[in-house]
């Protein structure tokens, strides 16, 4: 923490409302204090940046609007900074993707306003938060992780055996890119790109398109 | 002078909570009741009899049903829904038929709807 007493906030919300209420309620807590609110912008890391919080509290929305790289940005520029996201579903696919870019805790909508504040208090106690729901998500992730762990060591060893075009398709994906954002940046049919990941997930013996880039991030995966 | 009796019964919990923080503090303003369940409402509506009832605005383009029959039930009520996701959300009124306008989902947005008088000014 950069103050001994309090844990410095910046709130990140496309709802207003979300934006001037948590700001109310958080700055009446003795411990933490709230440095920074914004809708999304696109100098919005800069405004962060310069707030220089402890924690960013930010709605998946906002997220959703910087293209899904809002939170790898932030935390490149603010190095410790802890996030935590306010999802509006318990939908896996969105809290996996954003525990893989960095966030540390995630709590729901149907979270009571002093359960926020408590998210807030345990990321920065170097703690993390996710509901039960989505606990399992996460278990059941890694574990299927490690189902593939023989198989992937071998791909691994033999460069994944991935074109040049299909590691350009994971470096894509990666990036939260869809099929036709990929089609049109390659001038290429969505049906070239639909065939050309089907045929690579084959190969890597990924179940999805994020499994693929799990295995393609490991060290050595691709040349 | 007589308060703004208010019932609070939007969703998710997050969201009421930010409106009772909102409200919860305004001398002019009095919460008479809070729920999360939909099927509690007309009850505590019958029960509290509200100047104002805050609900949740799933769909911003389709006016919640509930709003309809308590406006027809208690036509001096006046209902505001907010969206949980986006800046908006619509205010609802009897005065002949049910008017409706939109309101931003904000402090600012909550607490002029909540202060002002529709049928005066037949809007």
């Amino acid at each position: 923490m950069s103050d001994s007493e309090n844990v410095q906030v910046f709130i990140l919300a496309e709802n207003r409302l979300l934006r001037e209420a948590l700001t109310r309620i958080l700055g009446k807590k003795n411990d933490i204090r709230v440095v920074g609110a914004s809708a999304f912008s696109p100098d919005v890391v800069a405004q962060i940046s310069s707030a220089s919080p402890d924690v960013l509290l930010s709605d998946s929305a906002a997220v959703a609007l910087s293209d899904l790289r809002l939170i790898s940005e932030v935390r490149a520029a603010i190095p410790g900074l802890k996030v935590v996201m306010i999802g509006m579903d318990a939908d896996p696919e969105t809290f996996l993707r954003a525990v893989r870019d960095g966030i540390v805790g995630f709590v729901l909508k149907d979270a009571s306003a002093m359960e926020v504040a408590a998210a807030v208090r345990c990321v920065a106690n170097h703690e993390a938060v996710c509901p039960p729901s989505l606990c399992m998500a996460l278990f059941e992730r890694v574990a299927s992780q490690n189902q593939n762990a023989h198989p992937a060591s071998f791909v691994i060893r033999h460069n994944l055996g991935l074109t040049r075009r299909e590691q350009q398709l994971v470096q894509m994906i990666s990036h939260g890119l869809t099929n036709k954002e990929i089609a049109s940046q390659l001038n290429l049919s969505e049906q070239t790109v639909k065939n050309h990941i089907h045929r690579m997930l084959r190969k890597l013996g990924a179940a999805d398109r994020l499994g693929a880039v799990e295995l393609c991030r490991l060290p050595g995966a691709v040349a | 002078m007589q308060k703004i009796r208010v019932l609070v019964a939007n969703r998710p919990r997050l969201m009421k909570d930010l409106v009772l923080a909102t409200i919860g503090d305004q001398p002019d303003i009095e919460v008479v009741g809070e729920t999360q369940d939909e099927a509690e409402i007309t009850e505590l509506v019958e029960r509290t009899r509200p100047d104002y009832l805050i609900i949740a605005l799933e769909n911003p383009e389709v006016r919640p049903g509930l709003s309809g029959f308590l406006l027809g039930r208690y036509p001096e009520m006046k209902i505001l829904a907010l969206a949980a996701e986006r800046n908006s959300g619509i205010f609802y009124w009897a005065f002949v038929d049910i008017r409706s306008m939109p309101v931003e989902s904000s402090e600012q947005g909550i607490l002029g709807v909540l202060r002002s008088k529709p049928e005066l000014v037949g809007i």
